[in-house]
This record gives structure tokens, sequence and C-alpha cells, in this order.
């Protein structure tokens, strides 16, 4: 069987994520291409270990993301099982890519067997799916679900110069905003407690924040005590009612009106001195530590992933 | 999140299809624009003014009446309307029942053609605010008896006397105020820069503290002569309103209801005590058994008592059982929930101690609990029990 | 001039979803809203029509239980809708493709909008599916989209930020979600809703042929549960943490 991966890129190099492409489509077996779009990141894919041929793509659509361009130069290479990431790019590039080459495609699967079978999660997450998928088809790959490749390979480079008509143009890019997520609308929320002792320190938070796109809550015990700490932050009964992918209480000793809004939380890490502090009952990782100690390596460990 | 209403007998069902969207509609007010402001407005005392502006932008203020830009729903829609508002807080219910049904409706059904077409489109969108003159400090459930007069000057009437306990008083554009014209009840549109006119505000509220209340007070205020509503002389006049407003609280009740009992089912399933959630536990349940037994009755009789309204087939003494009874097991599920939540009870986390205090007010206004009684007791008996004089 | 938004009707996301039988029981979804990111779709269509782009149509494919939702839309501002009735749960990609492709055609629409994914099916393939069937400019992870003259100008996330891009008719943009107010219908609205008639078709009717599903569903299970909480003493422990965030449950 042929395995076509949609390289995912980041900035002018590869993205990790790509080994991890190529590593599941090992399992499967069969020959890996690599194609890899604007030619980006087409060095690295060729020592990834497993695959056979990399496709530099190098037309001048690839200048910036369309995929209407994009699919059109890639679909006359995207043969047998194409694999992609489940990216935001890479899910909007494989439906082009499947329609164009008349293929269904199913997104962001977790688990992916050599019979064709695929497990996703499905209904924010409350249902895994098993289907099996025809052959040709596309996929894209939920990122971290699955081991990466190792380096030692040496894939031939085959540069590709093919363009198409881009419709979408960019004109202009936009930082990200300095403005803070909402704590109801971010998939990880870190929020301090009276605990943390002074609102200065919420800095703290706000660092571990930054690294991990977090947005920075607080319970009503700290939006009590000190006017820094506005309402807006608040998570609990008479605040917002949150339920993220993870939520971080940090000196939050976990008052049931507090409990009352984060609960529903996918995971939840609670960070505190106190050994007996109701968060931890919550909690599916409790550390006890200070907040002094714990968050300078938090941030550091998450800023090495 | 949005609301997962409590309504065990599905009666919801039997609204029609646009009722339902009404109810989606101010539920979702009442989850973004209420909830998250509501302990800051109690605190605060003040009812807050994008509230007013919602409520007109929606279009729900003097609900059941039609023509003159005003919205001509049903009162089933009227009552789901009351009870969405309620289930926020008593005081936003309050607000938009005395727009409605006792400041927009006697206009609207006593007024002179011009009257209608200059205040109704301006209250039905929020613009003007009304409010509603009938009690005063020392005749409350015996308007007959009030001492408020009006005097024919010929080319205006003179106002003279106080109202008081009046809703939306010191934010309102206008009030219908009933007042004694040669010993004849008559209703009267005062407007706010009246000459001798005034309305402060009356502080120191336990209830109800997200509403205005007021006092109005008329020193030889003098009303254009055009500003006397024609076509209704008497307490039947003030009361036609009350029996709408009563309508409408007997719905908003449920709201209320609701939303304690929603907080003492989600509080006793997390509170953990001698290591077991104090919902299981057999006492608790009980009350929790008896919040719903009696939601289900209540919301059973504002329904069909809507279907009477919109049917036109009722009599005063249908609205009187519905107010009495749904505002009074209102305020015991309120008082049951509080004791469930424990000391938790008692802090503005909670909705249950807002609602209690509110449901206090609810129970006296509009005609007490007791009066309510009266008035069955003579329907039963044909024996007036209001006075110790027989007629 | 026609903008078309696609909708989507799903268990609302608090809702609880129950499996048996090996599928999800639809009937036991006590709650069934719009699916979150097409009502920014929506909200951003009403602003188009609103800008003179053109008349507004929404669109569905699912059971008859969605014509709720369209009469829904209808009373935020929708000119008119057009319910595909099916049922979608057993399609795979390709079908439901052509089926809202052959929608879109039927209403003569060359503005699409349509949420990122839907909240069920967790997919996203549909919008830029669609837009490679009617050989649409594609735009997605959009959050804002404003008229220019006869082109769109679009924000849409890029991975440094956002960027703005700019796209003529025909368009189709998939929605994030967006930092406008979605608007609320009001009883004028909504009185005028219940007077629109929503033209009801089949995907025969549309001339859709759209074969059998290529995509075996063989099960739905409940996510396996989760290990009980973990407690760990001391600073050392975070990097324990952070590695169980990662492999065990995922998350970051």
């Amino acid at each position: 069987m042929e395995i076509t991966i949609i390289a995912e890129t980041s900035g002018e190099g590869i993205h990790p994520v790509t080994e991890q492409l190529v590593g599941a489509a090992s399992s499967l077996g069969g020959e890996i291409t690599v194609l890899c779009p604007g030619g980006r990141g087409s060095d690295d894919a060729s020592v990834i270990s497993g695959v056979s041929k990399v496709i530099s793509l190098q037309g001048d659509c690839f200048s910036s993301f369309d995929s209407g361009s994009w699919s059109t130069v890639m679909a006359p290479f995207s043969k047998g099982m194409v694999i992609a990431s489940s990216s935001p790019t890479g899910r909007e590039l494989g439906a082009q890519i499947a329609s164009k080459i008349g293929v269904p495609i199913v997104q962001d699967v977790t688990g992916i067997e050599p019979d064709n079978k695929v497990t996703r999660s499905v209904y924010s997450g409350k249902v895994v799916e098993t289907s099996s998928l025809p052959s040709p088809c596309v996929v894209t790959l939920r990122q971290n679900a699955f081991e990466g490749a190792s380096g030692g390979g040496s894939a031939e480079v085959v540069v590709v110069d093919n363009s198409s008509e881009v419709s979408v143009s960019v004109r202009e890019a936009i930082a990200k905003a300095g403005e803070r997520m909402d704590v109801s609308d971010a998939e990880i929320v870190i929020s301090g407690g009276r605990g943390m002792g002074d609102p200065s320190n919420f800095s703290h938070l706000n660092e571990v924040a930054d690294v991990i796109g977090a947005a920075v809550g607080a319970s009503r015990a700290a939006v009590d005590s000190w006017d820094e700490i506005p309402h807006s932050m608040q998570v609990g009964q008479t605040g917002k009612t949150v339920n993220p992918t993870l939520y971080i209480a940090v000196g939050i000793s976990g008052a049931i009106q507090h409990l009352a809004g984060m609960r529903s939380s996918k995971y939840i890490v609670a960070i505190n001195k106190d050994p007996d502090a109701p968060i931890f009952g919550v909690a599916d990782y409790g550390i006890v530590a200070t907040w002094e100690e714990a968050l300078p390596v938090l941030k550091e460990e998450l800023s090495k992933l | 999140m949005p609301y997962d209403a409590l309504d065990f007998y599905d009666v919801d069902s039997l609204l029609t299809e646009d009722e339902r969207m009404v109810r989606d509609m101010v539920r979702d007010f009442v989850d973004k624009d209420v909830l998250p402001e509501i302990e800051h407005a109690c605190r605060d005392g003040v009812f807050p003014d994008e509230w007013r502006v919602t409520l007109g932008e929606m279009g729900v203020l003097g609900a059941p009446l039609k023509g003159y830009g005003c919205p001509g729903l049903s009162y089933a829609a009227y009552g789901v309307i009351c009870r969405e508002l309620e289930r926020g807080d008593s005081g936003l219910r309050s607000f938009a029942s005395v727009q409605g049904s006792l400041a927009m409706y006697p206009i609207w059904d006593f007024g002179s053609e011009d009257q209608k077409n200059y205040y109704l489109p301006k209250m039905a969108s929020g613009e003007w605010i009304g409010c509603f003159g009938l009690t005063e400090p020392d005749y409350g459930s015996n308007p007959g008896d009030m001492i408020t007069k009006a005097e024919d000057m010929g080319d205006h009437y003179l106002l003279n006397g106080a109202k008081m306990w009046i809703t939306n008083g010191s934010i309102a554009q206008l009030a219908v105020v009933w007042a004694k014209l040669d010993g004849v009840i008559r209703g009267f549109i005062v407007e706010q820069d009246d000459e001798g006119f005034s309305a402060p505000e009356m502080k120191g509220k336990h209830s109800l503290k997200a509403s205005v209340t007021s006092e109005l007070v008329f020193q030889d205020c003098k009303i254009p002569k055009d500003r006397i509503l024609p076509g209704v002389k008497g307490l039947r006049g003030p009361f036609s309103c009350l029996n709408n407003a009563r309508y409408g609280i007997s719905w908003g009740a449920i709201g209320a209801a609701q939303a304690c009992f929603d907080s003492a089912r989600e509080y006793s399933l997390s509170r953990i005590q001698f290591e077991h959630p104090i919902a299981s536990y057999q006492l608790v349940q009980n009350k929790l058994s008896w919040m719903l037994r009696e939601i289900t009755k209540a919301q059973l009789l504002a329904y069909h008592l809507s279907q009477k309204k919109d049917s036109g087939d009722w009599i005063p003494e249908h609205i009187s059982l519905a107010k009495m009874n749904n505002v009074d097991i209102a305020l015991e599920i309120a008082r049951v929930a509080r004791d469930i939540h424990g000391a938790n009870g008692i802090l503005d986390e909670y909705p249950v101690m807002r609602h209690m205090a509110n449901l206090e007010s609810v129970k006296t206004y509009e005609g007490t609990h007791d009066i309510h009684n009266l008035i069955l007791g003579r329907y039963i008996t044909g024996i007036q029990a209001f006075t110790r004089e027989t007629s | 001039m026609t903008i078309a938004v696609l909708l989507k009707q799903v268990p609302d996301t608090t809702a609880k979803i129950a499996v048996s039988g090996g599928r999800v029981d639809q009937a036991s979804v006590a709650k069934w809203s719009t699916s979150p990111y097409d009502e920014y779709a929506l909200e951003y269509a009403l602003q188009l029509k609103e800008a003179g782009a053109g008349d507004l149509v929404a669109i569905t494919c699912g059971p008859d239980r969605a014509a709720k939702m369209l009469t829904d839309a209808a009373a935020v501002g929708v000119d008119s809708m057009l319910h595909v009735v099916a049922d979608t749960t057993e399609m795979d990609s390709k079908q439901i493709q052509s089926i809202l492709a052959a929608a879109i055609k039927h209403c003569g629409a060359d503005v699409i909008l349509c949420g990122k994914q839907a909240a069920d099916t967790n997919s996203g393939s549909t919008g830029p599916g669609i837009a490679s069937i009617i050989d649409a400019a594609c735009v997605g992870m959009v959050s804002e989209v404003l008229v220019e003259g006869d082109s769109f100008s679009a924000l849409r996330a890029s991975s440094s930020g956002n960027e703005r891009v700019s796209v003529s008719r025909p368009c189709l943009f998939a929605f994030d979600k967006a930092s406008t107010e979605l608007r609320r219908p009001n009883v004028k609205g909504i009185m005028m809703a219940k007077r629109k008639v929503i033209e009801t078709v089949s995907a025969m009717d549309l001339g859709v042929d759209m074969g059998e599903s290529q995509v075996i569903i063989e099960s739905h299970d409940s996510p396996p549960e989760k290990p009980p909480g973990q407690k760990f003493e001391g600073v050392d422990s975070v990097q324990t943490v952070v590695l169980k965030l990662r492999e065990e449950a995922n998350v970051i």
C-alpha cells in the first residue's frame, strides 16, 4: 500500500508532529512518500526513518496558506492512504485533497490499525468512535497520539515546481494580541486563590499561562480579597463555570463554591501546600508543594514541550 | 451553559412553538445578562438600566397587549416571560409586571386614542418606564378608602396625597395614579416633570433589592385635563390591572421556585457530610421530592390558567387561587432550599436566600396571601369577610 | 447574489450522551442545539446580509427535528430556509458534502459560511470539501468577515496570530469562535419566523446520488474511565505530572 504524508510545517522547517505521522504510517506498512508544501522542511523530512521519498513542492502558490490551490497541486501526488495532521491547516487541506481525489476523509484519528480500523473521539470527548476506512482515503491524526519515528533515514528528495491559481490572498499578518483569553473560552485554565498571598504574585500564573496558551482565573476568595483581581476572572458558583480540558488550581483550597465552577473540567491539577486541602479530592493530579516552589518548575517543564 | 429547566410533566410541550421561542429568548437573556449581574445589582440596590433596554429590544414589555407597538402575545407567552424573568430575580419580573400590567395595560384598556398613541409605543420599546400608584401609607388591602384626591380646577386637575410601595417610582417617566375625583376613583397619568410631583426612593429594603421602590408625593400637583383615563370609574380600574399582574406573578413565582430547586439539588449532590452527598439522605430527598411535587402542580395550574385567560373564560378568583398558591409554595421552597444549603444558604454565592427574601414581598404585594384567601372565601360562601360590616 | 449559511443541529455540548447497542442513543439526547461554531457563521452571515452582500438562506441536512434550528435562524433574520431531510449519522464526508453542495447550487449561493467543525462529529471536513466541489475560495479558522466592495476581507487564525485575507466570490468561510456577541431574536422576529416557510427537500430531489457510505462506523463506545486521582509530594513531582498530562491525559 502506498502512503502519502502531508508534512506539517512550522516556519521554514518541519513540525515535529510530522515524525508522528510517519511513525503511525510505518506501523501500517507500505511505501511512504512525504509531501512538503513550499519545499519547507524537505531535508528534515528526508531523514525521518521509514520515509522512502520526499516531494518538495515549490510552486509560487505555496507562499501563503490557500487550501484550494495547495490541494490542486498536491492531489495528483496524494496516492493510497493520505495522512495529515489534524491541525487546523491539516484538516482543511486534508478535506480539500479528499474531495479532489474523490475519497472520504476521517479527521482527528487517535488510533489506527493495519486493517484500516481507526478510533477517534466524538461528541466533545464523550464517545469513542471506531470505524473502518476504505482504501484509498484521507485521515488526519491527532497530535501526540502516536509515537514519532526516529531519525537516520535517507530518502530521495524530488523537487516539483507546479503551481495553481491562488484565490486567498494574505494582506496583513497580525501578531497574537496581548489580551488574555477569557476563562470560559480557554482550553486550559490556570487559577490562583488566596494562597497566592498577594495579587502581584498572579504574574507567576501569567507566565505559566503564556507558555501553554492558558487563560488565568481566580477563586472568589482572591477576587474578594484583592481589587487587582477582577470579577471577570472568577471561577465558581457566582463566577464563571468553566470546562476546559485542563484546569490547574494553584493555592486554591477547593471550597464547594469553587468546585461548582470547575469540577467538570476534563483534567484537574491542584498545587497546594496543604495536603488535606479539599481541592485534592477532585484533582486528577495533585502536587503538595508551595506555589513559590512549584510554578517556576512547572513553567520550565512546560516550556520544554 | 443553557438552562435546563425542571419540567417534570413536560408542561412546556403544551405551549406553541413561538411561545417556546419567546421562552428561550428570555431564558438566554436571564442566563447571559441577568444572572452574572444580579448579586451586584442587589448589593448596590439598583435596577440595571441595560435590562430595561434589553427588555425593550426583545419586545416583551406589555406582552399580551395588541396594537400601538405592543407585542400582541398570548397570555401563555406573557406567563412564560414572567416565569423566566423571575428565575433571574423577582425584582426583574416586578419591573416587567409593573410596566406591562399596571402601567401600559390601564392606558391600553381605559385610555383615550391619543393617550394610547402617545404613550404605548414608547413604553413597549422600554424608552419610557411606567409605575402604578394605588397603595397608600395607610391604605393597602383596602384601597377603596384611599385619601389621594383630585380636584377639577376647570382647565386642569389638582392632585394631592401620597402613594407608597411604588415599584419603578423613581425611575419612571410616568405614573398611572388612582385618586378620588368627587369621591369616585379615577385614573390619571402623571408625568415625571409635572409640577408638584416627586418620587423619593424608599431605602433599606431586605427584599427586592434589585428593584426600585418609591413613594409618590403629590402636593398641589397640576395635571392637564387630557391626562385622565376616560374609560373607567371606580375600583374596577385598578383591580383589572391587578388581575393581569397577579396572573403574571402566578407564573413568575414558579421561576423563583425552579431556581431554588435547581440550586438545592445541585448543592445536595456535591455537599459531602458523613462521607456521602447529603442528597443521599432520606430527609433531604424528602425535601427535594416535595419541591418537585409542588413545582409540577404549580406549573399545571399556571398553564391551565393561561388557557382560560387566552380564551376569556376566567374569573378573578381563578387568578387569586393561582397567585396565592404559587407564591406560597415558591416561598416555602425557597425556605426549604435555604435549609438544604445549610450555612452556605445565607451566602450570595447561591440564589436561595435572595429569592426567599424577594418572595416575602411577592407574597404580600398585589393582594396579600390572606386577602386572596378572603376573595376565595367570599366566592365559596357568598359572605365577604374583609370587614366586620356585613353587606 | 445569495449568501448561504450551513447549520447543523447537534446534541447540546452540555447534554449527556448515552451509548446503546454500539451507537450513540440519539433518542435519549435531552437537548439539541445549533453547533456552536455554526452560530458564529450565522452571526456573520447576518452581518453580510445587512451590509448588502445578498439575501441569506440557511441550509441544513438532518432529520425532521433540525427544522427547529432553521426557524430559530429565521427569527434572527435569515430570509429563507432549506431543509434537506436525511439521517446523516452514518454518512461519510463525501456523501454529506455532495448533498450540501447540491443544496447550495439549488439556492444559487456563491458566498457560504459554516462552522469549522461540528460539535458532535468533530471533523471539519464539510466546509473545505464543499469549497473544493463548488470551486470556491476557502478560508478556514475565520473569526471575522467583512464586505469590501465586490470582495470580502476575513480574519483567520495563523500559527503566529491572525492574518487578514481577501477573497472574491465564490468563496466559503469556515468559522472558529469569534469575539462578536451572538444576537438574540426578538418578539417581532419570532412572529415573522412563524410565517416563513421552510423549503423541505430530499437528497433525491436535489439530484444527488450519494451511493453507499465508504466509511463504516463499527461502534460507538463510552471512553474509558479516568484513573483515580493521584497525589504527589513535593516539587520534584512537577516533572512527573507534566509527563502524565502529556502521555496519560494527552491534554498538553
